[in-house]
């Protein structure tokens, strides 16, 4: 037996369930599966991916945090701690001169500004309107046939991008009907996207005064294209994590290491 | 002395023609959309024909709606807002306050006691609280859109759609169905949104008796209700509601024509183009 402790930190978001083991401050395992509305079963199964990844088993954890939408939904009884705040500890700990963190998921985009400790100082959130979030790209690619994966670098080879008549996801849906008609290119298409989510999300960092270094997370981090967009409209370059969809996963794990060492939370049914 | 008012929205061509006692002749109602644009012309030869008057015997031509720009045979090229409070002061001369909801945008406007426009408010960057929400929603639900709103007044009350958003109103549609909810309450509830929506745009006016609905919106018996029950006493429509826009066109140039305006250009008979 080493003398090691392990961490976990769960992340169950709308879209998808995350999450990261730690050892050492370091991440040694990580899984993201679809939620796809199972709350309780998809978190048993990441939890079941990491620790076989790294061949433990629940005892051998010293300590969890649980995170996102859903974690009301875990069938662990670990200390829950909200996704902004476990976005911050995340991207604190891989970008130290992090000040301001864009979250784009799936349905919502998300800005806080941290202090220098990786606490959070404000927050924003888009939730409004479909311009600003992940749905709209969804929209938009759904008509165009290509898969979430692919948009960003479709996207980059992109010369002219389509300017929109109004930001609107449902307008921009039909005039993207009517420009494939004329003949406009799917990546041209996606990059206008790109514009317009980049601006609506730039209105949301500027109310909140953004300060740089600024770095994007969720799975709007791993779409390039997005993520020079928003460059962009900020006039800055945006950091971007390896894994971006982890990082309020590891922020969790990252918080059950520094503050929550727990010793009972065995409740697994 | 007969007059024509070409009114081209984003999704249909309307024209009126009255004689000088305001009375309407004739109207005829056509597509737009990105393949009709050039029908504009046609509906306008149309509704010359059911009138029986020829092209050359309009006094005055005015175009409105948001294709105006480009209609080679039109005499002036008049706001959708003036001239649907000219239609409509024609028809209600009691109108304070007259909200339009058309298929991509929604306008408030206000009349001074005269029956000028005193001010308006609109909202065209964003589909909530236009036909297009309804529209899309009920392509989710499988539903005719002309339906949608005597499945409404079938209601048993209505289930709250928190969204404003097409997009997120549409995923939220889906889980209340999924939870049990019912299709006419659900339908009720959209109404609601839009009802709140317009009602709240055009409370920067001040809203005041009379007030009429008019656009595709109004054509809605459910959208009417909700709105009577936001704005707290019954709203009026026309009874042709697609059509005030053109008669308000047609009524302008009559005013025009009143005042000794004459058609300066030549009048081209060519098809309208959009976005030159």
């Amino acid at each position: 037996m080493n003398d090691m402790k392990y961490y976990a930190g769960l992340d169950m978001g709308s879209v998808s369930i995350k999450a990261v083991l730690i050892a050492d401050g370091r991440m040694i395992a990580s899984s993201l599966i679809p939620s796809g509305g199972h709350y309780k079963t998809g978190a048993e199964k990441v939890m079941s991916d990491v620790l076989s990844q790294a061949g433990l088993t629940y005892e051998a954890l010293s300590g969890m945090t649980v995170t996102g939408l859903g974690a009301e939904s875990s069938p662990f009884s670990a200390r829950q701690i909200s996704d902004i705040s476990c976005q911050a500890r995340g991207c604190h700990t891989l970008f130290p001169p992090a000040k301001t963190i864009i979250d784009i998921g799936g349905q919502f985009t998300k800005a806080a500004k941290i202090t220098p400790q990786g606490r959070i100082a404000d927050f924003l959130m888009s939730e409004k309107c479909a311009t600003g979030s992940g749905r709209f790209l969804q929209v938009i690619a759904r008509i165009l046939h290509v898969p979430l994966d692919e948009i960003g670098p479709l996207s980059m080879q992109s010369e002219h991008p389509v300017e929109f008549s109004t930001n609107c996801a449902v307008f921009a849906e039909s005039e993207t009907i009517s420009r494939i008609a004329e003949g406009a290119r799917p990546a041209d298409i996606l990059a206008g996207v790109h514009k317009a989510m980049a601006a609506k999300v730039g209105m949301l960092v500027k109310r909140l005064k953004m300060e740089p270094d600024v770095v994007l997370t969720g799975g709007g981090g791993e779409d390039e294209g997005l993520a020079q967009a928003i460059g962009e409209a900020l006039k800055l370059k945006i950091l971007v994590p390896e894994k971006p969809r982890l990082t309020a996963a590891l922020g969790a794990a990252l918080w059950a290491a520094e503050e929550y060492p727990l010793t009972s939370f065995m409740t697994h049914p | 002395m007969p007059f024509g008012g070409i009114d081209i929205g984003s999704t249909m061509t309307k024209v009126v023609i009255t004689d000088e006692q305001e009375k309407i002749l004739a109207s005829h109602i056509g597509p737009t959309g990105a393949e009709h644009r050039h029908l504009a012309l046609k509906v306008m030869d149309e509704t010359l024909l059911r009138a029986g008057i020829a092209f050359e015997s309009l006094d005055f031509i005015v175009a409105t709606g948001y294709g105006r720009i480009n209609v080679p045979f039109a005499d002036k090229q008049i706001t959708e807002i003036t001239c649907h409070a000219r239609g409509i002061r024609a028809l209600f001369p009691s109108a304070k306050i007259i909200i339009d909801i058309g298929g991509q945008d929604s306008k408030g406007i206000k009349l001074d006691a005269d029956g000028k426009v005193a001010n308006f408010v609109m909202n065209d960057k964003c589909a909530a609280g236009t036909g297009r929400f309804l529209e899309v929603i009920a392509e989710t639900l499988g539903i005719n859109l002309v339906d949608m709103g005597d499945i409404a007044l079938k209601a048993n009350g209505f289930v709250q759609i928190s969204n404003m958003c097409t997009v997120f109103a549409e995923h939220e549609v889906t889980s209340r169905l999924a939870e049990g909810a019912g299709v006419a309450e659900i339908v009720a509830g959209l109404h609601e949104a839009i009802a709140s929506r317009v009602v709240n745009m055009t409370r920067h006016l001040g809203i005041e008796k009379d007030v009429v609905v008019t656009g595709g919106g109004a054509k809605n018996q459910g959208l009417v209700r909700a709105i009577s029950g936001r704005v707290g006493f019954d709203v009026l429509t026309p009874p042709e509601p697609f059509i005030t826009g053109a008669l308000g066109a047609a009524l302008v140039g009559k005013d025009f024509f009143d005042r000794g305006v004459r058609p300066t250009k030549e009048r081209k008979k060519e098809d309208v183009t959009f976005f030159s």
